[in-house]
Formats: C-alpha cells, structure tokens, sequence
C-alpha cells in the first residue's frame, strides 16, 4: 500500500517516550490552569483552577514515580485546603461582582520577578547534566510507601522518628491552640 | 523506546496476541515499537471499557433494585407494568432522562455548572479501578491503593460545593454547605477505618488485603479480630452512608427543607450524572466494605472438606457480586428504615462519637496486634 513507508522506532525526539509525550501534557496543562488561576475574574472559578494546577502537579509526580508525593499532595491540598478555601468563597457576599485589578506598577515588577526567575532557571539549572539525561537516579521501591514509613519511623542512623515526633507534637498544639481560640470567642458573645 | 505497560495477566495476553496479529500485516508496517504501542492502547482500552461497564451497567440495576426494596418495605409493589415485575422501568426512565433538554438557570456560572458533575463522578470511577473482582481481575494493582482512595474522596465534595454553588439558588447553595460539611466530617472517621484494616492487613494494596483474608469465614477481618472487627465493620458502615449521603443522613437533598439540595435546578444529563455518581458510590462502598472486612472474592468456606470443595468451584467474581449485592442490600434497607436526624445531632454524632469511638478503635487494634501476634 505505502511502498517506502517505513516506521521509524523513535517518533520524534523523545528519548523516554511515552513518559515524555506524558510529560509536556502534563506541563502543558499545568501552565494553562496555573495561568488561568490568575487570569478568571472570578474567585471560585480560579479556585477550581487552582485545584486542577494541584492535581497536575501531582500527577507530575506520579511520573517521577514519588507516588506517595503524589497522593499527599492531592490529599492535603484538593481534600484539605482548597475545600476551605471553596468553603470560605462560598460563605462571602457579593462573589464576583468587583474584578481585581493590577495597576502598572505591579504588572512591571511581576515582569522583572519572572523574567530573572527564568534567567536564574537557565543559567543554573538547565546545564545541569542529570536533568536531562532522564534515567532514574533513586534505586528501586526508593519511594514506595513501605520504604518510606520504615525511614520515617526508623530510629536507626537514617531514621527520622525524633523530627517526626516533634511535627506530631506540633501539629498537636496547633490544633488545641486553634480549638481554644475558637471557643474563646463564643464565649465573648454569649 | 519506553513505552508503560498494564501489568496483569489480561494484559499479557494481549501483549502475546499483538505481535502474532501483526504477523499478517504487510512488511513495511512491522515493527517491534508498533506492537508494543498497539498493546499498550488495546490494554487502556479494554480496562476503560471494564471501569464503564461495571460502573454504568450496574446503575439501572440499583435503581430497580431501590425501587422494589423500597417498596416492599412500604408494603407496595413497586414497579409492575413495564415488563416482567417492572424490569424495562428503568431503562425507560433512563431514556427520558436523556432526551431532555439540557439548560442553566439564568444567573448561573455556566462553566462550574456544567464542571461539578463531570467532578463529582471521578472518586467513584478511580475507586472503581482498583478494586480487585478476582485474582487476575484488577484494573490496576496500585501498592497505595488505600491512600488513593482518602485522597480521591475529596472530588466528591468539591463536586457537590460547586454544583449547589453555581446555581444561584439558595437552596442549592445550603444543601451543598450542608452537604460539604458532612461529607469532610465523616471523611476523618471513613480514613480511620480504612486505617484500620490496613494495619490489620499490613498493606495497602486492596488485592494482598484480598489475599491475608483467604482461609475459612473466620479469616476475614469482620471475624478475624474477635470483637474489634466487627465493630469497625459498623462504624465503616455508618460513616459510609454518611459519606454518600444517604439517607439517613441525607440532609444534603432533604426535600422537605430543601426542595431536593444542590441538584434542585439539575436537569436531564447533568442530573442523570448526579444520579449515576451516588449509585456508583453506592457498588464502590459496597465493594470496598466487601474488599476490607467480608474477604473480597474469596468463598465462604467453613473448614468442612466436603462443603468446600463445592464452594471453592464458584468463581469469585459470583462471590464478590454476591456479597458487594448484600451490602447494596443492607444499605437499601438502612435507608427506607431509620428517620433523618437533624443537622446539629449529624455532627454531634460524629465529633463526639464516631471519631473518639474510631480512635479508641485504632488504638485496641494496635494492642490486639501486638499482644497476640
């Protein structure tokens, strides 16, 4: 049918395949949503923006296979954060009504901020020659959920059971600190 | 060339079958990458098609089946006309619903109106592919199956804030706050169970929790642990309705006060998927109890030979549907049987009971495990 056609056995430059057509999906659509958040006029709207940028990025670091990287990111931000940021849009009036706007000023500086952001990114960071080579530098099951608890539990010389005590213990007073504050206030009102 | 490939056996035998099709294709379009790419795609497709066709097929069954449990709870008859008892009701009512027309109340945020079902239906179709049916069929035998489910519960709720408050009608907006604060409430006390079993199990992975439950009915983890397992079995019960919002803590779409919640102005499609995600939830719940405490697809075996053997010849697919239709049934029968509490007795019950209870829960059961084995 097609005489010299032939298939050749890399599409286009893409030295992982499928994981690199994955890739520039995936950053592609982090971009949109990400610059979207900005650009909607509306508060819920780039909320709902923010929260699919989120859920890219951790499916960005499915494919870095820190898988439970991943998850957290989607379980402390989709199910935590951002349904209280959704919650405290929906309990404020006049949602919408009055656009933000950025006068010039704000608008020049943003632009110095990023441009040397990229600036720094290529000169520092691009030449780097791990970045682009892409091969797995973590041995293998480096990240999986088992090997992860035993580091972080692990009192050994590689464990980190005292920092995570200490984070408990933290989160602990924050949490009894936040449930006094509230309490307080209701009983000025009463 | 990498290319990802679908790990089970299904997907084995597509990646044998591949190459030995392509051996008839002309010799130009031969190629090594080619096969692997085709199997690849045949193997997505096909776990696709089996997410859909679990999820969706099941729908009209549920709803005929709440029909007719409903009714005879009523001491009626339920649906009779349309075909043998009423079978062809459903797929009536299905076609109505998808012929109607499909429009927005003015004032309503179109794009988040039409985003929030479309959201509401992503935790119970991901919750759907890894639950293991039987030994070889699991759509993806992900290692962090458990952790994947708590994170992908919150959609739900996103789904439902948005679609009550892209209405721009106050009863939706109420139903879905009430809604949103049930469904983060509970979630807390849900993760606690599903932590549980897997410090039970000493997994994550649904299929080797599946798999520590094999052995006789004493194996599972509703009896494995002497009492401890059966009440987690009922506090995973309890914040599972409530985490579908069923009745009876429906106090999302309570239509005596809220004239239906954050679906009163959903229409046709949109509706229909509203519909279709609680019924969904409904199977997943269901499966995932099934998974958790009642053995997965293993048989009931009693530890007599004789039974066993004739047991044990039943696929297990017949055996997980069998038991995933008995807590549909369970919960169908919770549903037309208890009376709503109101809002403030919902959320008493489940900071001032239900988590405590959760939290002495985990704590026994790390006793249990340390003290006998």
């Amino acid at each position: 049918m097609f005489p010299n056609l032939t298939i050749p056995d890399f599409p286009l430059s893409f030295p992982l395949g499928g994981t690199d057509i994955a890739f520039y999906v995936v950053a592609l659509i982090i971009l949109i949503t990400a610059v979207m958040t900005v650009a909607v006029k509306n508060i819920l709207q780039s909320a709902v923006f923010l929260i699919f940028s989120f859920v890219t990025t951790a499916i960005l670091y499915l494919l870095l296979h820190a898988e439970f990287i991943a998850l957290a990111q989607v379980m402390v931000y989709v199910g935590g954060v951002v349904i209280f940021v959704v919650f405290t849009i929906l309990l404020t009036s006049h949602l919408g009504e009055d656009a933000f706007t950025t006068k010039v000023p704000r608008i020049f500086t943003a632009f110095v901020i990023s441009i040397a952001f990229v600036f720094v990114m290529i000169k520092c960071i691009l030449p780097l020659p791990e970045l682009s080579s892409g091969t797995v530098a973590a041995p293998d099951n480096y990240a999986s959920l088992e090997q992860f608890a035993l580091r972080l539990l692990g009192y050994g010389a590689d464990g980190f059971v005292i920092p995570f005590e200490i984070v408990s213990i933290l989160l602990l007073m924050t949490l009894i600190c936040a449930i006094t504050v509230a309490r307080r206030s209701k009983e000025e009102k009463e | 060339m990498y290319v990802p490939s679908v790990t089970h056996p299904i997907g084995d035998f597509v990646r044998e079958w591949v190459p030995k099709l392509s051996a008839y294709l002309p010799e130009q379009l031969q190629s090594q990458t080619l096969d692997t790419i085709v199997a690849f795609l045949v193997n997505a497709v096909i776990c696709i098609v089996a997410v859909c066709a679990v999820n969706i097929g099941s729908a009209p069954i549920l709803i005929y089946m709440e029909r007719k449990v409903c009714a005879h709870v009523q001491c009626r008859l339920g649906p009779m006309r349309l075909g043998w008892h009423g079978t062809i009701q459903t797929i009536a009512d299905v076609i109505k619903m998808l012929f109607k027309e499909v429009y927005a109340p003015s004032g309503a945020d179109k794009l988040m109106f039409y985003l929030a079902p479309l959201i509401v239906l992503i935790a119970p179709f991901m919750v759907a592919a890894l639950i293991p049916f039987d030994k070889n069929l699991v759509v993806s035998d992900v290692s962090m199956g458990i952790p994947l489910i708590i994170a992908v519960n919150g959609f739900g709720v996103l789904g439902i804030l948005l679609g009550g408050w892209s209405s721009n009608n106050k009863y939706s907006l109420l139903g879905a706050l009430r809604s949103g604060a049930q469904m983060i409430s509970y979630e807390i006390s849900f993760a606690m169970i599903l932590l549980f079993v897997v410090m039970i199990s000493g997994s994550t992975n649904l299929m080797t929790i599946t798999q520590s439950q094999a052995g006789t009915i004493a194996d599972w983890f509703i009896f494995k642990i002497p009492v401890l397992g059966f009440i987690g079995f009922i506090l995973f019960f309890i914040s599972s309705t409530a985490e579908m919002n069923r009745a009876p803590f429906d106090i999302a779409e309570a239509e005596q006060e809220l004239t239906g919640g954050y679906h009163t102005e959903y229409n046709g499609t949109p509706f229909a998927m509203f519909y279709l995600a609680e019924y969904i939830a409904l199977v997943t719940n269901s499966a995932l109890a099934t998974t958790c405490f009642l053995g997965g697809f293993h048989a009931p075996c009693i530890g007599v030979a004789a039974v066993d053997n004739y047991l044990t010849m039943v696929p297990g697919v017949v055996w997980f549907f069998a038991k995933v239709f008995f807590m549909i049934w369970c919960y169908m029968m919770v549903r037309w049987t208890f009376v709503r509490p109101r809002v403030d007795q919902l959320m008493d019950f489940e900071w001032k009971f239900l988590l405590p209870v959760n939290l002495l829960l985990l704590g026994a059961g790390a006793a249990y495990i340390v003290i006998c084995g």
